[in-house]
């Protein structure tokens, strides 16, 4: 309602993606500019200025550290993100064959969605011991429930005509799950995937942060309790750098694969 | 991004009797539940680590009388519905923002859609210098409290019928009549399930940020617990935590469903 006021005068539209993407690029780098300037003229004391942190991530670049830090978590979220999304495809296909299994679980799912299952980090490391395992465990699961629930809906919101489709070309229960109800609910696949990925990268480098032996979370807590905010900074702008190329390269990777479908 | 109200598996659009419905949904989870303690028995006789179920409760209940532990709890809670209040209050400013300003939705969505992909925890150590120990968890939980209900605010404001705006205007409708006879019986649907998402993820960002350092409350109190090997305290703690977020959930979540 508010664009109904768009005018000639307005040359500008927000809703083309050129502008959006070139408004948010000004955004960051204002935000960038103030963390520098305000970060050079001390107008807070607890973030260094924006070069200060590069320098230092730069400096990670050659150190061995932070190369075996990052292969932990890596190793981590690879593995969890490969068993979570295995188990949350075949958990959502049992939900949809057998919609009692569903509704039995779905509470559970729903409530407990991803995130708070972190808070079983310590029971977990009681039981697992403090090594990689005890973090790919919950991160498996917590990326197997988007998946999970992202493959039950997407096939149960299959449009009937191409199950009919599949039973008058007579399809055996296997060619009609993978000639027809997963690529009906790849959309839904894709998304479900990306969610995956996202929540078992959040859940390692947050359970490495509450303890650990090594991996991105761990080092960052570790230089915070050695006080060595320097290092600290560098660690937490390469965390956020990491997770934010994922996220912008795995949406191209959606729109990649997706793109030429019919909507629907 | 798939809403979580479309996450719900799919049922009948024809929704049978009240009662029979209660019975058919109430059913398979209890059992599930069932299963799950029968399974967390066996296992607790094969394991010393693990409590039993009943040695959990009981010890639940010791803890509970403990004048300590309800101070922990307290700054938990406390910790956790400011955080909750004041997360899902930005959530839903910016969310109005981002559903009617064509401006900020170019400006701000992909800022916050890449922000919400982030392991916003390990900004936590900023915040703790920031806003010292007792804030630190609350601003954690701000962080994480805030994208559910923004996400779905600006969502539910988009998909409005055009033919409300009508409405709006031939009544000639104040902004603020808008806002409360159309905008939020609008959108009370996806609100609801910002706010039901938002709750468990305040308390998760608060307990989380309580593991890693914190002065008091129950994540304090399960590694401390972790730490001395006093595994009763810790599981019976965890269960405390879990059970009243699912609750909550399980609460928010039947109330959206019956809303229509």
């Amino acid at each position: 309602m508010s664009a109904s006021a768009s005018a000639p005068r307005l040359r500008l539209d927000p809703r083309q993606p050129a502008v959006s993407v070139a408004g948010t690029t000004l955004v960051v780098l204002a935000l960038g500019l103030l963390l520098e300037l305000g970060g050079r003229a001390e107008w807070w004391d607890v973030i260094p200025p924006l070069s200060a942190m590069f320098q230092g991530v730069a400096g990670l670049v050659g150190d061995a550290q932070f190369w075996s830090d990052a292969y932990r978590t890596g190793l981590e979220v690879a593995v969890s993100l490969v068993f979570g999304s295995v188990f949350g495809l075949l958990a959502g296909i049992t939900f949809w064959k057998l919609p009692a299994v569903g509704r039995a679980f779905e509470p559970y799912l729903v409530a407990l969605y991803a995130v708070p299952l972190a808070l079983f980090y310590p029971f977990m490391i009681v039981l697992v011991g403090i090594n990689v395992w005890s973090v790919i465990l919950l991160a498996t699961a917590m990326a197997a429930i988007p998946m999970a629930l992202n493959t039950a809906v997407g096939l149960a919101s299959m449009r009937p005509v191409y199950t009919k489709l599949g039973r008058s070309l007579n399809l055996s229960p296997r060619q009609m799950l993978f000639a027809v109800a997963l690529p009906a609910a790849g959309p839904y696949l894709v998304a479900g995937l990306r969610m995956a990925l996202v929540y078992s990268l959040i859940g390692c480098v947050a359970m490495e942060f509450v303890t650990a032996q090594a991996g991105l979370g761990y080092r960052i807590r570790y230089l915070y309790e050695i006080f060595d905010d320097t290092g600290m900074y560098a660690y937490i702008l390469v965390v956020l750098l990491i997770s934010v190329a994922l996220t912008v390269l795995l949406g191209l990777v959606e729109r990649l694969i997706l793109r030429g479908r019919i909507s629907w | 991004m798939v809403s979580t109200s479309s996450l719900t598996i799919a049922r009948s659009r024809i929704s049978p009797l009240p009662k029979i419905a209660l019975t058919r949904n109430t059913v398979g989870p209890v059992v599930l539940a069932a299963a799950v303690l029968l399974l967390w028995q066996i296992s607790s006789g094969l394991v010393f680590v693990i409590p039993s179920p009943a040695a959990t409760v009981q010890e639940l209940f010791a803890n509970l009388a403990d004048p300590q532990y309800r101070t922990d709890l307290a700054v938990t809670a406390g910790a956790t519905v400011r955080a909750f209040v004041v997360g899902a209050g930005i959530g839903f400013v910016l969310g109005l923002l981002v559903g009617f300003s064509d401006w900020a939705k170019a400006l701000l969505e992909p800022l916050l859609v890449a922000f919400n992909g982030l392991p916003k925890i390990v900004l936590y150590p900023i915040l703790l210098q920031m806003f010292s120990l007792g804030g630190g968890k609350v601003a954690m939980g701000i962080l994480f409290a805030l994208f559910p209900v923004f996400v779905n605010v600006a969502t539910g404001v988009r998909e409005l019928p055009p033919v409300y705006w009508k409405l709006a205007l031939s009544t000639r409708a104040s902004r603020w009549q808008r806002l409360v006879h159309i905008v939020l019986p609008g959108i009370r649907k996806p609100l609801l399930t910002g706010i039901r998402l938002s709750v468990s993820l305040a308390m998760s960002g608060v307990v989380l940020s309580e593991f890693f350092a914190t002065d008091r409350g129950l994540g304090r109190v399960v590694l401390q617990a972790f730490s001395h090997a006093e595994y009763a305290t810790m599981v019976a703690t965890l269960v405390l935590l879990i059970v009243t977020s699912f609750v909550i959930s399980v609460a928010l979540w039947n109330l959206e469903k019956k809303i229509r």
